[in-house]
């Protein structure tokens, strides 16, 4: 993956015929919207674009740290961290930090002696109960210093639209959209966010957690990527959902999550876009006023095993009490490797809207499916990931028989190369999606954040258009023989139990 | 006693000085073509985009009870079915290759139909729009496909109790036969006909019957309008039937409910009678959900969750409706703390109900509505669409320039008179799913609970 370096062009007119602030380049080329760059010397990177329909600003901060970093153990952690990022800083939230912190503390200690003592060979009740009603009672008097909820608050006094956070396996994002003459109210809550967060209240937001993920185990859609994913890697940390296995999370302490803090919530592991009526100049003064002294870190070494190529198929059957469906996921190479375009081009041939094969030949035609599409890549992009089918048979047809029926049209398409009316129809989709983004702030905001901190350009996904350009029918043909095999495949099927 | 969510707060001390939050939503342009079709217009030129959105007078709840659902299917084959001009196929293989889409589906109170394409392509895709609109052929394979994929939903419709639960509570609380509550069964969609759709179709789709909105790069609006009239102005307005609704009647006393399902999480749906559409008590009872259960620092967030950490998913609201509305607690849980969960969303409404608010809550309940008010128009099509929306459901001419203003006016003895009026828990109907072996606390406390199966 390229490296993108600190951009110095200065001065070059933007769209608006306006010039770039100090030290910051704007985008000229128009194939690209004209984005501004910034990169602070702690190396956080900015990008603004104007936009003045309304008069409301959307933020978008991303860290390129997620699940797939987590340690052996310790699974759902920067998931935990997400949620934890909601409560507060040394003064917010807080009655007074001084006499906070050793509560907090008495909390730590007495949280650790219960998770040693349910972590034994064999735990105590009698032990137990002592040790959670310690728990509670250092709980509830550290909670006599917290001021409940002020974070969240503020904000909605602010007037906020969407203030929420996501953590994938790739990636942390804090997303929240404003009046635009809440710019320097943001600077100065989310620089104090991220230069001094508390984690307080640490073990009930992990409770929340736990239903998030019974929540997660009575859908069987949710049911059925964790498996396929926990079964198709036997090695690289991609095998690990998100949210964590439920015997991890039970373990996971505040010290976890403070080290981890440490490690990856560092400015030169960050992009933030900030989209919308704003003036560029004045989001770089306010950015290096507020995050300027925001100290940077050398980051983790971050090498994890690759996983080995899949010797055979594996094939997975969950009981569960729902009408069938089924995955079926093939490692690819990964979003660096040339071969990704014409993977992603076999997968739009497959399932681009109703003239796309499987909707044709199976939601119509043999009247199998309920519903059939192809996914590039999950559950991740910084490493090599699944190409993945998700579909669900129509009764009284099988999920068996719909597989079947899945592998043959992927049978056909290794055989007979697609039709140029069938490329044409995936790039003018792919052009017009590229328009259509421009339109929401926030998920432009996203957009650009995410393929800067993460694919190292926001332009990747323009670039990545016109890499798709210059497939030919025929590679599209090889990459699905290459890797739309038997032997990389791994299926699951969800059926109701016998 | 202390107020959950009343403990102060304060902004940081950097805080900037903060000003109001003033935007005056745009009007865009309103037009009536000769045979009554009204139109919406806003010319937005940032992007080389159009989006146009029909509302059709009629929704679900115009279904007869044996076809629950014809509706939806009519609406769902407008264009799959394909139309007097063009095949279905057709249809898929030009839209798709324009990256353009024409869409239609039925809520329970209204018809929508939807265009997105590109400006270079607005002729060709307006064409299918309107032969969609005004002439769909319903062609028979198309009708089985769909009617076929319908009964597959049926069949799917409790795999995910979380989503199950509000339905459920919903035919509940209504009962299944008022349009409020029913759903659609294999029964009633094997009752309908070809025949059907198109009698369907031809009464409630009439040019007097629409109100269109468009926003984008369209050139000026006289332009948009002669393309519009040079499409529609020839369908003819005519008289359209409505059937009756029944008028709501709620047994307005505690009802326990439960499905027995081994989950890992239980579902619990809490409902109350709430407002007809024109009721000026929506704006008290705006800020009291917005107090209650609007977002994470509401009341219910604040202690269901963040407090007690019973739940990832807690919340409430209230809907309008023609006839009454209901007001809607929403929680999954583990089973074991159902109990738990249910008593504490019980207490913080009663608490709602006999204490008044402190002032200092209130006031943030408003600010966050006021100040967050623009984001109800994002696009300049979310916009023109909302105002369309108004006119719609009936609303004054001034009802959204008049909104702010209205909801800033109330104090916290206006919620609590609301939520006395509006909020008795102790006769609120609770509807649950869940394991009930594991339940810390029998339903039975709650009252006579009726035992419902899955189906």
């Amino acid at each position: 993956m390229k490296k993108k370096t600190a951009s110095s062009v200065s001065k070059a007119p933007c769209g608006a015929g306006k010039a770039a602030p100090e030290g910051a380049s704007i985008e000229t080329d128009p194939a690209y919207p004209p984005v501004v760059s910034y990169t602070l010397k702690n190396g956080l990177k900015l990008l603004i674009l104007e936009k003045h329909f309304v008069p409301t600003v959307s933020f978008t901060m991303i860290f390129k740290v997620g699940n797939v970093d987590g340690e052996q153990g310790k699974t759902g952690l920067a998931h935990l961290f997400e949620h934890m990022a909601f409560k507060g800083t040394k003064t917010i939230n807080s009655a007074g930090y001084e006499k906070e912190k050793p509560a907090l503390d008495r909390v730590e200690k007495a949280a650790q002696a219960l998770i040693a003592e349910e972590a034994s060979a064999s735990p105590a009740p009698k032990k137990l109960k002592t040790l959670r009603a310690a728990l509670a009672a250092a709980e509830k008097e550290a909670d006599a210093l917290v001021v409940k909820d002020e974070y969240l608050k503020i904000y909605t006094t602010l007037g906020e639209s969407g203030m929420n956070a996501m953590t994938s396996t790739d990636y942390t994002g804090y997303v929240v959209s404003l009046p635009s003459n809440r710019l320097e109210a943001w600077m100065v809550i989310e620089s104090d966010r991220f230069k001094n967060a508390v984690l307080r209240e640490f073990y009930r937001e992990r409770s929340v957690v736990m239903e998030e993920r019974r929540m997660g185990e009575a859908e069987p859609g949710r049911v059925m990527w964790e498996t396929l994913s926990a079964n198709a890697f036997t090695t690289h940390p991609y095998r690990n959902p998100t949210i964590g296995w439920m015997e991890d999370i039970k373990r996971l302490t505040r010290t976890d999550a403070e080290a981890f803090f440490r490690d990856y919530y560092v400015p030169n592991n960050a992009t933030l876009a900030v989209v919308g009526d704003v003036e560029p100049a004045e989001v770089v003064s306010l950015a290096e006023k507020y995050f300027g002294d925001w100290k940077g870190r050398p980051l983790p070494e971050r090498a994890y095993p690759a996983e080995p190529p899949q010797k055979a198929e594996k094939v997975i059957n969950i009981p569960f009490k729902a009408q069938p469906a089924l995955r079926i996921g093939f490692h690819n190479p990964g979003m660096g490797h040339p071969d990704i375009y014409a993977i992603v081009m076999a997968c739009e041939v497959l399932s681009n809207g109703k003239t796309g094969r499987f909707y044709k030949n199976l939601v119509e035609g043999r009247a199998l499916a309920l519903h059939a599409g192809a996914y590039a890549s999950y559950p991740g992009n910084r490493y090599p990931s699944l190409t993945v089918i998700a579909a669900a048979p129509k009764a009284p047809h099988t999920a068996e028989e719909l597989d079947a029926a899945l592998m043959a049209e992927i049978g056909t398409l290794q055989k007979e190369p697609p039709t140029q009316w069938e490329l044409d129809k995936i790039l003018n989709n792919y052009e017009a999606e590229m328009i259509k983004q421009l339109e929401s702030n926030s998920g432009l905001g996203m957009n650009l954040a995410q393929n800067e901190q993460l694919m190292g350009d926001w332009r990747y996904d323009w670039k990545f258009g016109e890499e798709l350009r210059k497939v030919r029918p025929e590679e599209i043909s090889m990459a699905a023989a290459k890797y739309f095999t038997r032997g990389n495949r791994t299926v699951v099927f969800l059926k109701e139990p016998r | 006693m202390s107020f959950p969510g009343s403990s102060n707060f304060a902004m940081p001390a950097a805080m900037p000085k903060l000003g109001g939050v003033d935007f005056k939503p745009p009007h865009g342009t309103r037009a009536v073509l000769g045979n009554g079709l009204v139109v919406y217009l806003l010319k937005d030129g940032t992007l080389p985009v159009i989006h146009l959105t029909a509302y059709i007078r009629t929704g679900k709840l115009n279904d007869p009870i044996e076809k629950i659902g014809l509706g939806e299917m009519t609406a769902g084959l407008l264009k799959d079915g394909g139309t007097l001009k063009y095949k279905p196929e057709e249809i898929d293989r030009k839209l798709e290759f324009l990256a353009a889409s024409v869409e239609s589906s039925m809520g329970l109170e209204e018809g929508r139909a939807d265009l997105t394409c590109l400006k270079k392509d607005l002729d060709a895709v307006l064409d299918i729009f309107a032969d969609v609109l005004m002439n769909p052929a319903f062609d028979r394979a198309k009708v089985k496909l769909r009617r076929d994929e319908m009964l597959e939903l049926v069949r799917r419709r409790n795999d995910e109790p979380g989503r199950a639960v509000v339905r459920e509570a919903l035919r509940a609380f209504y009962g299944p036969s008022h349009p409020y509550g029913w759903r659609s069964e294999e029964a009633t969609l094997n009752a309908i006909a070809v025949k059907d759709l198109k009698a369907y179709h031809a009464n409630y789709y009439k040019p007097n019957n629409i109100i269109l909105a468009a926003a984008g790069d369209f050139g000026s609006d006289e332009e948009l309008l002669a393309r519009l009239e040079a499409r529609f102005g020839a369908w003819p307005r005519g008289e359209v039937k409505f059937p009756v609704i029944p008028p709501v009647r709620l047994k307005g006393e505690r009802q326990v409910f439960h499905v027995e399902k081994d989950a890992a999480q239980t579902y619990i749906v809490m409902l109350q009678r709430g407002l007809k559409r024109h009721d000026p008590l929506e704006y008290p009872l705006t800020i009291a959900n917005e107090i209650l259960g609007g977002g994470l620092s509401s009341r219910l967030a604040s202690e269901v969750r963040s407090r007690l950490g019973l739940a990832y998913t807690v919340y409430s609201y209230s809907v309008k409706k023609p006839d009454y509305g209901y007001s809607l607690a929403y929680c999954g849980t583990n089973p074991e703390t159902c109990g738990q969960a249910l008593s504490e969303i019980l207490r913080q409404y009663e608490l709602l109900s006999r204490e008044e608010a402190p002032p200092e809550e209130v006031k943030r309940a408003r600010d966050s509505i006021v100040n967050s008010f623009v984001f109800r128009f994002p696009t300049p099509f979310e916009l023109i669409t909302e105002r369309a929306s108004y006119e719609y459901h009936g609303y004054g001419a001034g009802y959204l320039d008049a909104y702010i203003g209205n909801l800033s006016k109330v104090s916290p003895a206006a919620v609590l008179e609301t939520c006395g009026k509006l909020f008795r828990p102790e006769k609120a109907m609770l509807f649950v799913i869940g394991n009930s072996k594991k339940f810390d606390k029998p339903l039975s406390e709650f009252g006579t609970v009726t035992e419902l199966k899955e189906d």
